[in-house]
């Protein structure tokens, strides 16, 4: 039987390419702005592109933010949060002005730091070596680094990130993969990441409980 | 072994026309552009007359040797244009913006019936398509240049050297008449003048100058290729940017590219002759051109080839039949004279061939 | 690790081949689907532009089907453009398959629409285009497909960097399509001001090309156009061989994509 998945919509980000990519995998795909149908799911994907702050509004205006802790109250279900979407499961980002995020992740979004010499470019726009670490169910480590697609100015710093799975460089090592429990990130964006990011999603939605 | 009349091909397997590539790069073009100098001088006119004939078609080529004579070298050159059959209206919109552009201009327009005739048997005879306008771009210009007592005509490049032929005139600045009689049109003159059975009359743009008719003064047969290496998206880019020149908006047929040949229908079906008699077709020869000054690898050639080559030139096959006054059968007739029997099967009426471009 | 970006040019009906900015049609999306199989090229690429070039009457209808079916069997970053003239064009194309938004025209004549695009979908969802044409004055700036002076390129580039945006793309009309390779000279002309990750685009014909630009420090990511020099198995050669000379580019498994389709089909108790 195929998986379900519950695409969470709040009126920011990619949704079709995420759907895409799952549905390419033989997954179902449910996108959704009523966070009532999070109930009946067991895997749900929070994706993301544009401003943090802008991003918590939204959730806040249709409720999400509840359902989603609800949602992985629930050991046997599963969240992934895809870039932006991985930065909204934190604590908080000083994007705009400091704004609280869904605080499943005890860890800080912050931007990259200016670089005098202009070598380090922002956004970080690109494909990057994602190292994994030790434990990950996403990313195994005896697989090897592998490359994905990122397209950030925010990130999270490795130090004192709990959970702290995979990381890539971009001038210093930022998180670029994290998993704690039943929750999941990725700061990079499987669903635009080929291979890599194919097969990462197949592991997610296959991965037993 | 090779289908081509007069490649070579040397130890590395490359053809001569590649050959001459490389030997371009490191040739001394400043002795022979000192050359090219030291000629125009000599025949430069000084009373304001005509010291020169380019034989243009509004295309690229012509288009550059006449900018290159009038604007850097300072001569006086007259174009000359012998208007083909069945004239693409690209072609003669071409034409008129190149003339345009600031140019003395003679339009020379042979009998079209006659020109039909000698077009008709060279196809049959010959497998050449326009074979009577081939002769009078040569015979015809040359002949009006003695009437008019101009020394120099200027073609634009030595097929020859610079696709893959006879090396004979590689390092020569003229070409002779003969050499125009026996290579270019392949010695076949007096097998279509018999068949066409036309009179003498008819034949004035068609017969090459006399010694008498020269009467004592020089008549040079210059290529511009020999003065200055040959790029012919270098003509492209100096034509369009001076002399109005306009590209088809789609691609060619048989080919990859929409800024060449633009003149006449029949040019597709010369290069779908091509094709059929030695297995190249114009889509080869344009990737040649390509990899030859460096815009593309042969790999990439190759898939263009495999991609183009094999085009039958169906969007102008009612004009063609009409044009010569053939049924499909006698136009496929003389197909099946002209194609390589080592290279190409006939399947479904259409010849497919049985190799691969590798 | 750097990028290699190939761009797509459809308007009237189909793709083309541009030289200097004058077009050649070549095929429609049936000569598209035949000569690049994306489901297999898409994986030699980093990412995939597609631009309307129509000279016309635009139809971004037809732009944004073709979009969808052209990027169907893509899992890398799209990026689409060609009149985006409001905040509503650039919707229309990021919900027909494209992750980021392509401004030329607007970065010298409607700065507001560039701000406004970077306040509805994030600056990074923005790639600012610039058209360079080598004068005797020095480099300057193009618009309307070569038709239009905008000023000096430094100028003008100074003022992008005052913008929000997420990427530049910088085409050299001169190389355009020629194959002679790109004009690194342009990136003379990029200020300081200029923070984001810079696209070099024009004259690309082949793999030495591409793995000169990506040599460069100042360049992040190079761009070709050329629809001919690519078919078939053009674009996976062009990668490896670039990867060869020396360059450092990502890696990606077409057969291990093509095994994983439907892998997450039949999951017990899912």
């Amino acid at each position: 039987m195929a998986p379900r998945v519950v695409v969470v919509d709040y009126g920011m980000g990619n949704l079709t390419s995420v759907r895409h990519a799952l549905e390419y995998l033989g997954a179902k795909v449910e996108p959704t702005d009523d966070p009532r149908r999070l109930g009946g799911a067991r895997l749900a994907i929070l994706p993301g592109v544009g401003s943090f702050r802008a991003a918590m509004h939204n959730l806040h205006e249709r409720r999400f933010v509840d359902a989603l802790r609800d949602f992985v109250g629930d050991p046997s279900r599963r969240l992934l949060g895809i870039c932006l979407g991985m930065q909204l499961l934190c604590a908080s980002s000083t994007e705009d002005a400091p704004t609280e995020g869904l605080g499943l992740l005890d860890v800080p979004v912050t931007r990259f730091p200016e670089d005098p010499s202009g070598r380090l470019k922002v956004p970080h726009v690109g494909f990057a070596a994602v190292r994994p670490g030790l434990g990950s169910a996403l990313l195994p480590e005896a697989h090897g680094p592998a490359d994905f697609y990122f397209v950030h100015s925010f990130r999270v710093d490795p130090d004192g990130c709990p959970g702290v799975v995979g990381r890539a460089r971009h001038g210093r090592d930022f998180v670029a993969m994290v998993e704690q429990g039943n929750v999941a990130g990725t700061q990079f964006h499987p669903e635009k990441s080929q291979s890599s990011g194919l097969r990462l999603l197949a592991r997610w939605l296959t991965d037993a409980a | 072994m090779s289908t081509r009349p007069r490649i070579t091909f040397d130890d590395r397997g490359w053809c001569n026309a590649c050959q001459w590539m490389e030997e371009k790069k490191t040739l001394d073009w400043s002795a022979r552009r000192t050359e090219l100098e030291r000629l125009l001088e000599r025949l430069r006119h000084t009373d304001g007359g005509f010291d020169c004939i380019v034989p243009v078609s509004g295309g690229k080529d012509g288009s550059y040797v006449s900018y290159q004579l009038k604007h850097v070298h300072g001569m006086n050159p007259l174009a000359v244009t012998v208007t083909p059959a069945l004239v693409l209206p690209l072609g003669n919109d071409n034409l008129r913006r190149f003339i345009d552009s600031g140019y003395d201009h003679v339009q020379i327009n042979p009998n079209p019936e006659v020109m039909r005739r000698l077009n008709t048997e060279g196809f049959v005879h010959k497998g050449f398509p326009y074979y009577g306008w081939l002769i009078a771009i040569q015979a015809g210009v040359l002949r009006l240049a003695a009437k008019l007592g101009i020394s120099l005509v200027m073609y634009g490049e030595e097929g020859e050297t610079e696709y893959g032929g006879s090396s004979e005139f590689k390092y020569r600045a003229t070409v002779s008449i003969d050499y125009m009689r026996k290579v270019y049109l392949e010695d076949g003159q007096d097998t279509v003048f018999a068949a066409s059975k036309l009179a003498a009359s008819d034949l004035q743009f068609y017969t090459f100058p006399t010694v008498e008719e020269l009467g004592g003064r020089e008549l040079l047969i210059g290529r511009w290729s020999y003065f200055e290496s040959w790029d012919p998206y270098r003509n492209y880019l100096v034509a369009k940017e001076h002399c109005g020149l306009y590209e088809r908006p789609d691609t060619n047929v048989g080919t990859f590219t929409n800024f060449a040949q633009n003149d006449q229908a029949l040019y597709a079906l010369h290069t779908y002759l091509m094709y059929l008699k030695f297995g190249f077709g114009r889509a080869t020869q344009d990737a040649g051109i390509e990899i030859r000054r460096g815009a593309m690898t042969r790999d990439q050639g190759l898939n263009l080839v495999r991609l183009y080559d094999d085009s039958f030139p169906a969007e102008h096959l009612e004009e063609y039949l009409a044009y010569y006054r053939m049924t499909l059968p006698e136009f496929d007739d003389v197909l099946a004279r002209w194609v390589n029997r080592d290279l190409f099967e006939l399947r479904d009426g259409r010849w497919r061939p049985t190799f691969t471009p590798r | 690790m750097k990028r290699i970006i190939f761009t797509l040019l459809y308007g009237d009906g189909a793709f083309h081949l541009s030289r200097n900015f004058r077009l050649q049609r070549i095929g429609d999306a049936d000569w598209l689907e035949r000569n690049y199989d994306f489901s297999r090229v898409g994986f030699a690429i980093d990412e995939l532009v597609v631009l309307d070039v129509s000279r016309g009457v635009r139809s971004p209808e037809d732009f944004a089907a073709t979009l969808i079916r052209t990027t169907r069997s893509c899992f890398a970053p799209v990026a689409a453009g060609g009149g985006v003239r409001s905040v509503d064009d650039a919707r229309r194309l990021l919900r027909s398959g494209a992750d980021k938004v392509v401004v030329n025209t607007a970065t010298a004549e409607d700065p507001g629409l560039v701000a406004d695009l970077a306040r509805a979908f994030g600056a990074q969802c923005v790639v600012a285009s610039v058209d360079a044409v080598r004068t005797e004055a020095g480099p300057v700036a193009v618009v309307d497909r070569g038709g239009r002076e905008v000023g000096p390129l430094r100028a003008h580039l100074e003022r992008i960097g005052s913008l929000p945006v997420g990427e530049l793309l910088l085409t050299a009309v001169d190389r355009d399509g020629t194959g002679q390779g790109l004009d690194l000279g342009l990136l003379n002309e990029v200020p300081a001001s200029v923070r984001c990750p810079v696209i070099l685009s024009g004259g690309i014909g082949y793999s030495s090309h591409i793995h000169e630009g990506l040599t460069d420090p100042r360049v992040d990511a190079v761009a070709t156009a050329n629809l001919l020099n690519f078919v078939g198995d053009g674009l996976e050669r062009a990668r490896s061989e670039t990867r060869d000379h020396g360059s450092h580019v990502a890696h990606f498994d077409a057969d291990e994509a093509r095994r994983l389709a439907g892998a997450a089909a039949a999951t017990a108790g899912a």
